[in-house]
């Protein structure tokens, strides 16, 4: 096997970017992030523009800024692989694949959830939004019968991936991403 | 028709950590090895240190159905790959104590391993040798005897030093945490660097998983490993009497037989029960090595509990191991809780934070959300601490896996679990979660919180017995009903302790497989 030092493995792996998504094109793959491929407004792969709308607007009043840095890219890409590829935190909910059953459902419960609250989603303002999130993320709350907190916490996982999960989310929050500190010769120095 | 391979005398069943273990020690005892994994073939440069590229590692198989009331947590605990559970997890490696090999004999309840501590001790030190734990044995003043750890402890940070004042301050002890990653170089393998990718698998191999220690050593040996290979049925002889192989599927969907002398399921927990129930046949209607009726009972999971504090203290919460730094099993006591529950106690102090994940800052308090986040991960990257308290699970008969209705790609029925946590579990982990904010506030965190019931590590279904009505396998970790089919990982252990489970996995597979390499003849 290769040798491999964790400084020359994680140079490589950065270069690769770290939520890097395929596209594949006419023309030939193009590797991009995920807030380039939403940058160049690329067509989802699984999600429908409508519920993509959706998305956006949810992910955004959860995390600010999770539009810009790709939310629905990341979250359409992973719906698309299979169960066993997919990065979505929702594995670890034991949601039952496929996502994509689950991620619609809960976009749908959530425009109802608004509509039963007298603003669409769509027409809500910042302070309509916050409300509307308060109502998702109350533990254990349904919405006809979904379990709509458990969707909000998918998605705001989802947002603090593409937010604060990669080496420019990291420094944000002014910490290094990749420690390179040698221990001391000896446990006690 | 299948296509069915040249026999060869041992075929594994997962490529984890027991798996890896009985590659090794029977590769290198000269016998022909091949091990079978679900998931893909996987080298050290896969390992990707992203916490969100790490869900690969974990399980990515059928999906298993729960019910009952309680999670296990199946696809964050198991693991999917070569390397199995144990490329994704956090290297804690205390040892069972003594008593917990004997909880019905000295407490009337819970259940009795085939065999006492003294006998597992010398595999645990063979382990702690081979893999290279850190740790300060002395200091860790509840440890059962043994060798001392082969290495120092690794550097404590802020976040150790903050959270011990807690400790201190209610009087409780604290000590280095026995850890299977390396403070110096050993054996031709770096020392650790404190970045925390521990989880996300070590690529530099300072932390002890399959890839870095035994599934070398077996391929050294001879032993072949092939991925993406779905078992889906331990095969017998037509009289039912000796396991003579098993069926897998490729990942082009090919079936094939691998016949061998002696069968090995080291699947992890729900899947070494659910592979035999599969088997079932003519000679076991009730599945393999079922006679008793206890495959897949005494399903076991530790209640985990996370505290949270925030501390005016810079804590470098981001350097360090993921599992964390410090012990404390001043609550291992079975009996000397005063909320009432029965069993072990202990906590992990200081596990290192990323921003996202499971169990990272953002995931810590999931009300939070809005521009209140920003200001609450902003603060938590520098001033979070964070520690887990782990309770014992009392081993229930009715907390269970079974074969569910609905079948998998292979048409094999699916797992089916149910599980609650035991009621001294939930006793335990209240306690716990009231000790945990005091502590925290003792140390002089601003504020300071709990999280929910999680599930941590998964254990039982085919446990270890004496009495062969009551239990799948004897203290060879051998069927009952098969002389020549074994089971390895945490499903064989009849309590479950507080401790972690990885090392005592470890050690109860080196003890079955140097049986199996030592007493051959019966087998062959």
């Amino acid at each position: 096997m290769e040798k491999v030092t964790r400084r020359t493995f994680v140079e490589t792996a950065m270069k690769s970017s770290i939520l890097t998504l395929r596209y594949a094109l006419p023309t030939g793959t193009l590797f991009l992030t995920a807030a380039e491929a939403r940058e160049r407004k690329l067509p989802l792969l699984k999600l429908t523009a409508a519920e993509g709308r959706q998305l956006e607007l949810l992910g955004e009043a959860i995390v600010p800024g999770s539009t810009a840095c790709g939310l629905l890219h990341f979250v359409d890409h992973q719906l698309a692989a299979s169960p066993n590829e997919a990065l979505l935190i929702a594995k670890y909910f034991e949601v039952a694949p496929p996502f994509l059953a689950f991620y619609a459902h809960g976009l749908r419960a959530s425009a109802g959830l608004a509509a039963d609250g007298g603003a669409a989603l769509e027409k809500r303002d910042k302070v309509g939004m916050k409300a509307l999130i308060s109502e998702m993320s109350k533990p254990g709350a349904m919405h006809d019968g979904f379990p709509i907190s458990l969707f909000y916490m998918c998605l705001r996982s989802d947002a603090i991936d593409v937010v604060y999960g990669t080496p420019e989310g990291f420094k944000k929050l002014n910490i290094p991403y990749m420690q390179h500190i040698m221990p001391p010769e000896h446990w006690d120095a | 028709m299948p296509k069915i391979l040249e026999a060869v005398d041992v075929v594994i069943v997962g490529a984890g950590a027991a798996g890896s273990v009985y590659a090794a020690t029977l590769a290198e005892a000269g016998k022909s090895v091949i091990v079978l994994e679900r998931g893909a073939a996987r080298e050290l440069t896969d390992l990707y240190s992203s916490q969100v590229w790490a869900r690969r590692l974990k399980w990515g198989g059928p999906n298993v159905i729960e019910r009952g009331g309680d999670s296990i947590w199946n696809n964050f605990n198991s693991g999917h790959g070569y390397g199995g559970a144990a490329i994704h997890h956090y290297g804690v490696w205390p040892r069972f104590h003594e008593e917990d090999f004997r909880e019905r004999s000295l407490y009337g309840r819970s259940l009795d391993w085939p065999f006492e501590y003294s006998e597992l001790r010398p595999f645990y030190d063979q382990v702690q040798r081979e893999v290279g734990i850190s740790g300060d044995a002395k200091k860790e003043v509840w440890r059962p005897p043994g060798e001392a750890y082969p290495l120092p402890p690794l550097s404590v940070t802020n976040h150790g030093s903050v959270l011990a004042r807690g400790f201190d301050a209610l009087s409780l002890r604290t000590s280095p945490i026995p850890i299977a990653i390396l403070s110096q170089p050993y054996n031709g393998r770096p020392a650790c660097l404190y970045d925390g990718w521990c989880d996300a698998g070590c690529p530099i191999g300072a932390l002890a998983n399959p890839l870095i220690v035994y599934i070398p050593r077996a391929r050294t040996a001879g032993a072949q490993f092939r991925a993406n290979a779905a078992v889906t049925r331990v095969l017998t002889d037509k009289a039912g009497k000796r396991a003579t192989g098993v069926e897998y599927f490729t990942a082009a969907g090919e079936q094939v037989v691998q016949p061998a002398r002696v069968v090995v399921l080291c699947a992890f927990t729900v899947e070494n029960a659910r592979l035999l129930l599969n088997s079932r046949s003519g000679a076991h209607p009730q599945g393999l090595a079922n006679s008793s009726g206890m495959v897949g009972r005494y399903l076991m999971s530790h209640s985990a509990v996370m505290v949270y504090g925030m501390f005016p203290d810079e804590m470098q919460n981001y350097l360090g191991a993921t599992g964390g730094q410090l012990l404390c099993q001043d609550a291992f006591g079975k009996t000397s809780h005063n909320g009432g529950g029965f069993g072990s106690r202990h906590w992990e102090i200081a596990l290192i934070l990323k921003p996202n994940d499971l169990l990272g800052v953002a995931m810590s308090n999931p009300s939070v959300f809005g521009d209140e986040l920003h200001t609450f991960m902003q603060d938590g990257a520098r001033h979070m601490g964070s520690m887990v308290g782990v309770c014992e699970d009392e081993p229930l008969i009715d907390n269970r896996i079974e074969l569910a209705e609905e079948t998998d790609q292979h048409g094999m029925r699916l797992a089916r679990v149910t599980y609650k946590a035991s009621p001294s579990a939930s006793q335990l982990w209240a306690e716990a979660a009231d000790e945990g904010v005091k502590i925290f506030k003792a140390a002089g965190a601003r504020e300071a919180w709990h999280g929910p019931r999680g599930g941590q590590h998964i254990m039982g279904g085919t446990i270890l017995g004496s009495d062969r009505a009551n239990s799948v396998l004897n203290a060879n970790a051998q069927s009952h009903d098969l002389a020549n089919l074994f089971v390895g990982g945490p499903s064989v252990f009849a309590t479950s302790s507080a401790a972690n489970s990885t090392f005592t996995v470890h050690a109860v597979a080196m003890k079955s497989a140097s049986f199996l390499a030592n007493n051959w003849s019966a087998f062959a």
